[in-house]
Parts: C-alpha cells; structure tokens; sequence
C-alpha cells in the first residue's frame, strides 16, 4: 500500500497582486502516509493546504489525485473527490448539535418530506462516533457545552465522514495546526486517530509549529522556506535541531540586517514592565526597554509575546501587573491612550489593521497625528500633503502621488506608509508587529535601515520579528517567551549574535 | 475624475463618481422642461426655503454615515425640536436657538455613547431612540400643531426675509454646510470620523480615540437634526409634531445620492448639498406638476435603494454586510 | 381578569405573535427586517379595498386576499434580492422598501378608511374557539408551522448556521445566499398574514393598520433573548418574549400610561435587553 501515490502537485504556485506567496511546489503523497509541513510564519504552508482543500486557486500547476487531475472549484467539490480540511479557526455552529453540525448542509440523508428525522441522524453520527472511538461525546450536545479539544474531533469525524462517502479510505486530510490548543493528552487522542486513519489507508498533511509533534506522528516532513519548497526530511532518524536547521536556512550575515549601524543602548530606561499578567495568556513578565535598542520579543505562536505588546500598546487589558513609563505608572483604555503617552505599534495584519484602505496615502500617514499640520485647530491639506510627500521621498514610497489610495500600493510600500505614519506621530516607544510580513526583499532591506535610522534618532523599539533570524539580526537584546513566561534573556550586539540554536532551545 | 487600477477609464466609476451632478442635471432639466416656471425666481425662492432645514439634516447625519454608522432618530430629533421651539420660543426668545444647539449635543452624546461606549448596533439604538423623541414631541404638544401667536410672530420672521435675492434661512444653512466642509477637511475630528468609517480597526490601532470620534460623529448629527427642527417652526411659524416624519428619508436619500458611501469612509457635505437640490427638486417639481405629494414616500424609498446601490463598494465582495 | 379580558388580550397577540415569528428568523441570520409594518399595511389594507367594502365596487372573493398577500411577497423577495445582490445593509433596505410599500398604502386610501363588509371577515372576526379567537388560532398554527420549520429542517439548520458563523455555512456547502432570500420571503409572508389577521380584527381597512406594529416585535424578541447579532434565539423564545411583551402591555394599560409614552418605554427597555444580552469586550466594534 505504502507505494501507491495517491496524491501530487506539480510547480504550484500562488500571487496576490504583486506578492508571489507560493512558487514551485511539487510535492507527492503516498497512501497511508502522514506529511508534515513546517517552515515559519509566512512560508507558504497554509497557503498550499488552502489550494489543495479548494479554497483557494493555484496561480500556476497542476495537481493529481489517484492519477487523475484533481482541480477542485470549491471545498466542498474537494471534498467530494476526497480531500478534506479541518481549519485553524474551527468552522462548527456553536449552536447547533455534534450531529447536526456533522452532517450540515447534507441532512436530506435523514429527511422525509423535507423534516429531518433526528433521531436517525442521531444513530448515524453515534456509530460514526464510536468509529472515531469518540465514546464520550454524545451526538446531542451543543457544540458550545463541549471543550475545545472535543471540537476538534468533532471537526475531524465531520471532515472525515463527508470525505470517505466518496473516498473510500483513499482520503486526504488536511490539518493546519489542529494542536495549538489541545492539551498533551487531548493531542495524544489525537495522534491516536490520525495513525487509525492511516492504517486504513488515507493520507494525511500536517501543519505544526512544534517540531516535536511533527517528528512523533509524520512519515515524511517537507520544509518551505518564503514561498518556496527547500527540503524532504525522512522522520525517521531526524530530530529537532536538524529541522530548524532545515528551516531557516543558512544564518544570514551581519550586513543583511544593517548591524553595523546597530545602536549601543543607553542607559535610560523609557519602558518598564512589572509582573505584568494577562489571565489565560502570560504571567509575571518583566522587562525593560531602554533609549534607542530594539528589544526583540521570541518565542513560537502562542507563547504570549502578542498579547504582551497588545497590552503595552492599550489593544487589551492587562489582569494585573504594572506598566511604567518615564518612571510613571500608567494604564491604557486604548491605543489612543497609549499614543498619548508616546507607544504606537505597526500591526502584524496589515491589510486588516494596518491600511486605511480607501483612504489616500497622505490620511493615512496623518492619521496618528493630525495637529502637526495643524494651525488654530484648522489642518491644513497643503501642508498634510507635502509633510506625507517627505515621508514619500525620504523612505522611498513607490506611488503615483501622494493622494493615490493606500490600498493600491504594493505590501512594502504599503508598509512604508504605515512606517511613515508612526515616526509621523512622534512617539518615543514604536511596537513593531512583524514589521517585514509579506514584503518583498527590496523592501525588507530599506525596513531593516529604517529601524536604524529610527533608533539612531534615540527612539526606542519593540520588536516582533517575522523569522527568530530577523528578531536576533535587527535586536539589540532578546527576550525569550514560552508559554506565557519569560524563559530566557540574551544580549545581541552587533558583532555577537547568540546562535539561533540556543534561542531554539529556549524557545521550545 | 478618478482613475480605476489599471489606469484605465472606466464609465462605471466616471457614473459613480458624478452621479450626484448628473441626478441634479436631469431632475432639475426634466422639471424645467415640464413647467419653464420651475425656474422661475418665485420658484427657486420657494425652493431654497425647503432646501434650508434639510440642508443640516443632511449634513448632519452625513457625519454618522461617514463613520460607517447609521442614524434613524434624526427626524423625531427635528420633531421634537420643532415643537419645543414653536411652544416656548415666546419665552425663550432668540436664546432658543443656543437651547437646541445644547438639546442636539445632549442626544447625540446619548446615541452617541451607547454605540460607541456600551457598543450597541446604531440602527437599534436610533430606532428606540427615536420612539423617545417623538413620544417628547407629541407629548409636548399634545399631537397637534400649534401656530405661534400673531403677536409674537416678529421672534421668527426675520429668518424667511429675502436677503439678496433669496430667504435667509437658505443663507445660513449654507453657512452651516461650509462648516461642515470644514469640519471634514480641515479637523482632525472630521479626518477621524472618516478614518474610523473607513477601517476602525487600523484607525484605533493608529491611536484614533474611537469612542469619543464616534460619538462626535452622532452629536454633529443630532444638532443638525436639532437646527433644522428649529428652522422648520421659524419657516412654518408654528409647532408641528408631525414635521420630521419623513425628514429621515429625505436627508438620507439626499446623502445617497450625494454619493456617500453607506458602509463608511467617504462623502462630503459639498455633494449632499448637491443631493439635497436633487431631492427638494423631486419634491417640489413633482408638487407644481400636479403629482400627489403623498407619492413622495415611494419615490424617495426607490431614490435611495438605487442611489445606495450605486454607489455602494463593490470591492468587497467577501464581506459580510447584515 | 375577567374571561373578556384575557379573550381580548389573546386576541391582541395574534398580530404581534405572527410578526415576531417571521422576524425570529431574520434576527437569527443576523439580519433586521424594518419593512414588516409597511407590507403588513401594505397587505391588509389592500384587501379591505378589494373585497366587499365601503369605498368601491370590487368583491375579488378570495383573490383579494391572495393577490395582496402574494404582492406582500414579492416585496420580500425584492428585499432579499437586493440586499444579497447589491450588498446593501438590511436595515437600509429594509427601511426604503417599507416605506414604499407603506407609501403605496397611503396613495390607495387618501386617508378614507374602507370597511369590510365580506361576511367572511365579519365571520371570521367573530368566530373563537375555546373561547380563544379564532384570529389568535391561526397566529398559533402559523407558530406551529414555523416551529416546525426551524428546528425539523434543513433550513432551519441552515438558519442557525449562517447567523452564528456565515463563513463556516458556506463552507459546508450552504447556500447562504437562497436561504437569506428565503428567510426575507418568509417575513413578508408573516407580514402580509398579520395584515390579514389585523384587518379581520378590526374590519377596517387603513394605512395605520401596520403602523407601530414592528415596535412591540423587536421588543418581544429581544426580551425573549433572541440575539441581534444572529445565531441565539429560537421559537421558544419568541413565544416567552411575545407572552412577557403582552403582560407588559396589559400592565402599561391598567396603570393608564398614555399610549405615547408606551412606545418610549419599549424603547427604552429594547436598548437595556439588548445590552445585557450582547457580549463585548474592548475590541468590539458596533456600527
């Protein structure tokens, strides 16, 4: 059975606009075997589990199942050739029923004159159920009454039935990060069923940022790096050191991230964290940010460095602990009250959070600060217009002219006038949310020379880096989280990076 | 004239983008030339002195639109204040009119307030807000109109004089709509309510003080809804509770074909001027040509359902719009 | 209470009753439907003027109610249309077309009121069962019927699944678009029936028959926890809400509240239900 190919891609691609996101994925998949996807946050895996579950179409390539073209038009077509995918974000009505939200959108199997006989449904999704050896939850009970790993199971045995009515044990699930949020036990239930689907002879794709579990239930591991595919792994005889290695490259020289304009931090402190804590998330984190150093954040999704720069930058509340700046406790209701005492941050989810999108470039740099082009309270356009022009000339903005839509420009030029917006407002602390997401290397080069001039200027950043290379390139000083606490602290100048492994081995 | 992506001309977005201009055109020309008289200056007098408490309705609740909210209350605002105004302007004299001004600001921090602090859809509050309203206006006045005495009728005259050419009140409310051009050029009150309409979450992250923006944005409607009720019992001489009845459909309808966007982020007072002309010209020219003016609710319900659909953003597709 | 009392109580509810069952469906897909008092308007008042009456000539029989009852339904249709078309918020949508339909009303009547004189209207508003009217039986049966509808079929499921998550729906395969044009249908149905139930009430047709109708509804559902939001809520509750919403009345009326001041109290009461019943948190964005 283990030869059989049951399912490939051939040179797929994927572009948004003018960002190439996916390129060149030729990946095969044998029956009965589980791939393990792993790279960092951006390299394209969740794109591709996209493209093959029919979400999403491939800009270029083909793909084959059971030796025949495979090109789904929606996920439920996909599903029906037999590829299922369970999603990062659960996609169950909380509302509704374990079986009712089994078989949603297919409840004519159990209809007579168009009412729903629910009691047979009920049957049907008890033995399909107790199949997945899911004796404890009943067919009955609301999806919201259930715990978070239960869900998922139930999202498993959904995706798995509607595959196998027609796949027959040739099926290909898809999961993307379905550990996250499962407890050790809870995943063990898990791994359980993922080897009883493989010994009937479905595939399955994996996608998970902890490399352990990747090593403890994969066959084969393929790596991506930026869009591209960089290595197959065999899992066995592989272990974790080896994988990161795999995935994040060669290290990348000094020059790369402009270290030889690395500031060497002074003494001031701008930013002090006490025992800050955030119910459910982080606890007791403390640290200090000082006068013109980048503070870079580490740690895998999850491990609570997102909430605490929500936190510091007033997006959410803190459950207890103190924030302090200039030496003064403050508290913030809102980013607008952060702004005010000078923290401003660059989302991580730019199209989202980040763009103003039908807005013009030049609202979009003012919006954090308004009165500077302001006399008497009245704002003069003029003056908005040219103040966003030096913006436009001094970071090298691509646009047909300043009152051109943001939404129009490329992601790192959109970047760019986010950047230009947050030295705009003049804030002292900037919180830079992966700051190099989905921006081209030209790009990302003149971000990395843009975080130097700033602190030059004797600003003083947070720093969420996109890859652990990029946070240990660019930081003067790493903090290391891991599962909500601070678990390490290093000194990064310029001409001493620590080794990634030893951060990794914080980090995990 | 606005370019799409491509940079290619588009008649789509060259319509979109003027049709408050061409709506404007061809009412006002239809009616011209179904009665020459419709441009008479009699006609245009009459006209304007319709336009003018319309007009900061309309302003007004331009300002909750850009910010991507909605306000259905504004004409049981302008009922109230028609009525409060036509009872105790004998008492009150000219000081009236500060008297609305606060009674505007007063509604509108309460809208205001409970959409953007305790964070309750706008269409519910506004639709419960302006039961209250109308309840003040008809118990104030005992549900009917009450004319302002002979007498006393020197205390509202002065706004329906003819000053160079055409009623007063048309001058001042034009004053009001270059302030509200103002306001949304050149503040950055005006620039905020935009930012937040247009995307709230990025303009919140930017430091943009969402919540009292947003209840900015309700308080400036409420007091345009508040003056023009004031201006109608100056312009009736008399307290009608019934007046802001169909005052919302008509100011909405004049912001919509002003080419705002419903869903937030753009338009601008200077259109809804325009779109106010349009819908005052419908209104009027429909009445000196004989059409029952009780067609004027249909006419308006299908003037903002093509006026919305025409202007509404087709680029996002995938949004969940309720 | 006298047994006329609770009669005449139970004879208020119909209308109320029928309007809130049509509207639990719109609320549960997240959706608002503001056109309810002017296609019930619309529907009754109509068929006043197109069966035995005061005012003209015409008696269409039982065409004059199923002409207007099916013109109520295009004008849910034209609603569901071009809100999952053009993209246009309900509320917006909502609110033009009842105020065209309610227009169309006003143009028919020039406000002179036509009585119904067709015997089965006079017989209908008569007849009762169990001493229940038999107006406020078919408002039941209509409940019934949904109840079913909700809860024993697949559009039913489908309902709770585009309120609660429209993104997931699609995903499995939901035709969100089909069943939010149905579930607008659905709600002019309800409307154009609690016309035909408010005019054998009150044999009289007029424009006001539809007017401050919507108000108590919204007041039933939310009070009986039907979230605004969509996804929370359910028969049961509209049925609670709806019984809670006539208690209420009667109490406002023993007290002698003057009928302007009970609008402003519902008012008042659908803003604290609704907000002790949504969930927020600091990023919440309310438009």
């Amino acid at each position: 059975m283990n030869n059989e190919i049951l399912f490939t891609t051939n040179n797929i691609g994927k572009v948004y606009g003018v960002n190439t996101v996916l390129q060149g994925i030729n990946i095969e998949i044998r029956r009965g075997e589980v791939i393990g996807l792993i790279g960092e946050n951006g390299a394209g895996k969740s794109t591709l589990l996209k493209i093959i579950a029919g979400v999403e179409t491939p800009s270029t390539g083909t793909m084959e199942m059971n030796g025949k073209p495979f090109k789904p038009f929606s996920m439920i077509d996909a599903n029906h050739q037999g590829v299922g995918m369970v999603f990062q974000e659960q996609s169950l009505i909380s509302n509704l029923t374990v079986a009712q939200n089994i078989y949603l959108g297919r409840e004519k199997d159990f209809s007579t004159a168009g009412l729903v006989n629910w009691g047979k449904m009920n049957a049907k999704a008890r033995e399909v159920l107790d199949t997945m050896g899911l004796k404890d939850i009943s067919p009955k009970a609301k999806i919201r009454d259930i715990t978070f790993a239960m869900r998922q199971m139930v999202e498993i045995t959904k995706v798995l039935d509607i595959v196998s009515e027609t796949a027959n044990d040739r099926a290909l699930i898809l999961l993307d990060e379905p550990t996250t949020v499962l407890s050790d036990s809870e995943m063990a239930v898990l791994f359980e069923k993922v080897r009883q689907m493989k010994e009937r002879g479905n595939s399955v794709i994996f996608i998970s940022h902890r490399l352990q579990e990747v090593l403890e239930i994969t066959d084969r591991i393929y790596v991506f790096k930026d869009g591209h595919q960089t290595a197959e792994v065999k899992t066995e005889g592989a272990d974790e050191y080896l994988l990161y290695e795999k995935m994040v490259g060669r290290e990348t020289n000094g020059e790369y991230y402009v270290s030889g304009r690395q500031t060497v931090p002074t003494k001031d402190v701008v930013l002090e964290v006490e025992n800050l804590s955030m119910f459910g998330s982080f606890k007791d984190v403390s640290f200090k940010l000082y006068k013109g150093e980048v503070l870079g954040l580490c740690g895998v999704e999850g491990s609570g460095k997102e909430d605490v720069c929500a936190v510091i930058s007033g997006d959410m509340a803190s459950t207890s602990g103190i924030l302090k700046i200039g030496g003064k406790p403050v508290k913030f209701a809102s980013p607008s009250d952060a702004r005010k005492a000078g923290i401003l941050s660059v989302p991580k989810d730019r199209r989202d959070e980040g763009i103003i999108g039908i807005l013009s470039i030049s609202e979009n740099v003012s919006v954090s600060n308004y009165k500077r082009n302001a006399k008497y309270g009245l704002i003069s356009n003029i003056r908005q217009d040219s103040n966003a022009r030096k913006w436009v000339n001094e970071l090298s903005i691509k646009c047909v002219g300043v009152s051109q839509r943001i939404s129009n420009l490329s992601g790192g030029n959109a970047q760019k006038v986010i950047f230009a917006r947050v030295l705009d407002s003049e804030c002292p602390i900037l919180i830079l949310d992966h700051p190099t997401r989905g921006v081209d290397i030209g790009a990302k080069g003149d971000i990395y020379s843009l975080i130097r001039d700033i602190t030059e200027k004797g600003f003083s950043v947070l720093l969420m880096g996109d890859t652990l290379d990029e946070c240990l390139g660019v930081a003067s000083r790493v903090i290391v989280m891991k599962d909500g606490l601070v678990c390490g602290e290093f000194d990064c100048p310029a001409d001493n990076k620590p080794a990634q492994v030893d951060v990794v081995r914080l980090m995990l | 004239m606005q370019k799409t992506e491509t940079g290619k001309f588009s008649w789509r977005n060259f319509l979109t983008q003027n049709i408050y201009i061409f709506s404007a055109v061809i009412v006002v020309g239809a009616f011209y030339i179904i009665n020459p008289s419709f441009l008479s200056l009699y006609s245009i007098q009459n006209i304007t002195r319709e336009m003018a408490p319309l007009l900061p309705m309309a302003c007004g609740i331009g300002f909750v639109l850009y910010s991507g909210c909605i306000d259905l209350s504004i004409g049981a605002v302008a009922s109230a204040a028609c009525v409060i105004t036509g009872l105790y302007i004998t008492d009150a004299g000219q000081w009236m009119i500060i008297l609305m001004l606060i009674f505007g600001v007063l509604i509108g921090i309460f809208n205001g307030a409970l959409v953007s602090k305790i964070k309750l859809p706008s269409f519910i509050v506004t639709l419960c807000a302006q039961s209250i309203y109308r309840a003040v206006a008809i118990i104030l006045s005992g549900g009917g109109s009450k004319n302002i005495g002979l007498k006393q009728r020197y205390l509202v005259n002065w706004m329906s004089e003819i000053v160079l050419g055409l009623p007063l009140m048309f001058w001042i409310s034009l004053a009001i709509v270059l302030i509200c051009v103002i306001i949304e050029r050149n503040t950055a009150l005006g620039k905020s309510i935009f930012a937040i309409g247009a995307n709230e979450k990025a303009a919140r992250l930017a430091g943009v003080d969402t919540v009292k923006v947003k209840t900015m944005a309700f308080v400036l409607c409420a007091v345009g809804a508040a003056i023009g009720g004031l201006m109608y019992a100056y312009k009736l001489k008399s307290s009608v509770p019934a007046i802001g009845d169909d005052k919302f459909m008509m100011a909405i309808s004049s912001v919509a074909l002003g080419g705002t966007l419903f869903s937030g982020g753009r338009g601008s007072a200077l259109r809804t001027l325009i779109g106010v002309i349009t819908v005052i010209s419908i209104a009027s020219g429909m009445n000196m040509a004989g059409v029952d003016p009780l067609w004027n609710n249909v006419v308006f319900g299908i003037v903002l359902i093509a006026a919305v659909a025409i202007n509404s953003e087709k680029g996002g597709r995938d949004l969940i719009i309720k | 209470m006298t047994m006329r009392n609770l009669s005449n109580i139970l004879g208020q509810m119909a209308v109320p009753l029928t309007l809130a069952t049509g509207l639990t469906f719109v609320l549960l897909i997240g959706r608002i439907d503001l056109s309810v008092e002017g296609v019930m308007g619309l529907v009754g008042s109509s068929i006043a003027l197109l069966v035995l009456n005061s005012r003209n000539a015409n008696d269409y029989g039982v065409l004059g109610v199923i002409i207007p009852i099916i013109v109520g339904l295009i004008f849910g249709l034209i609603t569901g249309i071009l809100h999952v078309k053009l993209r246009i918020a309900t509320f917006i949508i909502t609110y033009a077309t009842g105020t065209i339909a309610a227009g169309i009303a006003v143009l028919l009547y020039h406000s002179q009121p036509a009585t119904a004189k067709a015997q089965w209207i006079i017989d209908a508003s008569q007849a009762s069962f169990l001493n229940i009217p038999l107006i406020t039986w078919i408002a039941i049966l209509f409940f019934a019927v949904c109840c079913i509808i909700l809860n024993y079929t697949a559009f039913g499921r489908a309902v709770y699944a585009i309120g609660d998550n429209e993104a997931a729906a699609k995903a499995s395969g939901i035709n969100v678009t089909k069943v939010t044009i149905q579930v607008f249908v659905l709600s002019s149905f309800a409307a154009s029936l609690a016309g035909v139930l408010a005019l054998i009430r009150l044999k009289l047709g007029q424009v006001s028959l539809g007017t401050d109708q919507m108000f108590p509804c919204i007041t039933a559902l939310v009070v009986g926890g039907t979230s605004l939001a969509g996804g929370k809520g359910g028969m049961l509750q509209t049925m609670v809400g709806t019984l809670i919403y006539m208690e209420l009345l009667n109490f406002l009326t023993i007290i002698q509240v003057p009928a302007d001041y009970k609008k402003a109290i519902l008012g008042i009461i659908i803003i604290v239900a609704v907000a002790l019943t949504l969930t927020r948190d600091r990023k919440t964005i309310a438009k």
